[in-house]
């Protein structure tokens, strides 16, 4: 009895996740690169629902206080990210104002949810579907980086307005809890496996593994 | 001596083979294992089950790599020289660098985020940029420089962290932001940041990571 795609973890073969090259995960570590080897992310369920957790809680603050805060000649204004964004929308500064809305409100939250769903999948709480999921979360991955522009947009702005008594930025607490979100979305999905979404569905579809390991060699 | 160096120069050697012939290749994806066989130039070798890239031919790959590299080094000289952007207002003129708007992140009491600055904008492009060079130049000569290996794995872990176009579009948006109050224009630092962004790119999508490895492998040391 044998799959139609047979599994590298099949026969105890792991992929290096740096090289690439494939060898016995008995091995321990890459013979090539040295990086340790694991037929699964280690953990990977439990990793990701964690930091996402953590990010999601952080996510409130990130929003409530403010990113930065303007003295202009004398009079303080705190800015949080939406008020900021509200600004450009209501001067006519519309695709300025989009992007500002997708970086900073909309991918943090698609990323929490798609992860959530991404888990779900994973321990078989909802049908795998393994190359929609695929495909959602390789767009996690590629678009979690944006959000960073927030950040660097308060670091330019402190650097370059500072203009005694007529104008001065100050950055907020709400910068580093809007950095953690970013950091701690990314770092969830980097410990997502997306083969556990296979695995998943070769459960469900009765395609059990083989009962004794063949050999490599072809 | 000249000649030598020209014809490692123009070498456009195809992908060795590994060493013990072709391997297995497993998809990152879905983990199916597959017969990795060589592929022809300008082609990739595709997942059976689910159609994730498992690695592809690049043409002229070392020559690539190390070009775009090289020019994203030598524009990386110019993005530290002259600043970002200029701004005019109240008498006043406001330079903006890209470690300047690290260093502010840091004085204003915010550590972390100006560390972070450094890391995405600064550290991880010139690993990958650096690296890619101390690897792929060498091995136009069939050689592995010292530490090749370690400095290669260095350079694909930096890889997701480098924010260059991410630091671009935030220059934008503080554009945007001050246009309103004050006389703001582009540097020659934006536009060679731009110049870095898009040769690091055309840099990491220059070579597979798998051919690299292999080339690697069968370099002599």
């Amino acid at each position: 009895m044998s799959r139609k795609f047979p599994k590298a973890a099949d026969y105890g073969l792991a992929v290096c996740p740096t090289c690439a090259m494939v060898s016995p995960v008995t091995e321990g570590r890459c013979p090539r690169c040295g990086t340790h080897l694991h037929l699964r992310k280690p953990a990977s369920i439990q990793t990701t629902v964690a930091l996402m957790l953590a990010a999601a809680a952080l996510y409130v603050p990130s929003h409530l206080l403010p990113v930065m805060t303007t003295m202009e000649l004398g009079v303080v204004t705190h800015n949080t990210i939406i008020k900021g964004m509200m600004t450009f929308w209501n001067t006519g500064a519309y695709p300025i104002a989009i992007v500002i809305f997708t970086a900073s409100i909309l991918i943090p939250l698609l990323k929490i949810g798609a992860l959530t769903w991404l888990c779900l999948a994973a321990t078989g709480k909802v049908h795998p579907s393994p190359t929609a999921l695929g495909r959602l979360f390789w767009l996690t991955e590629l678009l979690g980086r944006w959000s960073m522009v927030d950040i660097f947009v308060v670091g330019i702005l402190v650097s370059l307005v500072q203009l005694g008594n007529y104008m001065s930025i100050t950055p907020g607490p709400g910068a580093l809890a809007f950095a953690g979100v970013v950091m701690l979305t990314i770092f969830a999905a980097m410990s997502f496996d997306p083969r556990l979404l296979w695995d998943r569905l070769d459960e469900m579809t009765d395609d059990p593994a083989p009962e004794t390991p063949t050999e490599t060699e072809t | 001596m000249k000649r030598g160096f020209t014809k490692h120069l123009l070498a456009r050697e195809s992908w060795p083979e590994p060493p013990g012939g072709p391997r297995k290749a497993a998809c990152h994806f879905c983990d199916t294992l597959h017969d990795g066989g060589p592929v022809a130039e300008c082609t990739a070798a595709r997942c059976a089950r689910c159609g994730g890239v498992l690695y592809q031919n690049r043409p002229a790959s070392l020559a690539r790599a190390t070009a775009f590299s090289m020019a994203a080094l030598f524009l990386m000289v110019l993005v530290h020289t002259y600043p970002f952007l200029t701004m005019d207002a109240a008498s006043l003129r406001r330079n903006l660098t890209l470690i300047g708007s690290a260093t502010a992140l840091i004085d204003e009491s915010e550590p972390l985020l100006g560390i972070s600055i450094i890391l995405f904008t600064m550290v991880a492009p010139l690993v990958l940029a650096g690296g890619m060079i101390y690897v792929c130049l060498p091995l136009m000569a069939g050689r592995a420089a010292p530490g090749a290996r370690t400095v290669a794995k260095w350079m694909y872990r930096s890889e997701p962290w480098n924010m260059v176009e991410v630091f671009l579009l935030g220059v934008l948006v503080s554009l945007l932001k001050l246009a309103k109050v004050a006389d703001v224009h582009f540097g020659v630092g934006f536009w060679a940041f731009s110049g870095v962004m898009i040769f690091m790119a055309a840099a990491v999508a220059g070579i597979d990571r798998e051919e690299l490895w292999d080339r690697l492998e069968v370099a002599h040391t």
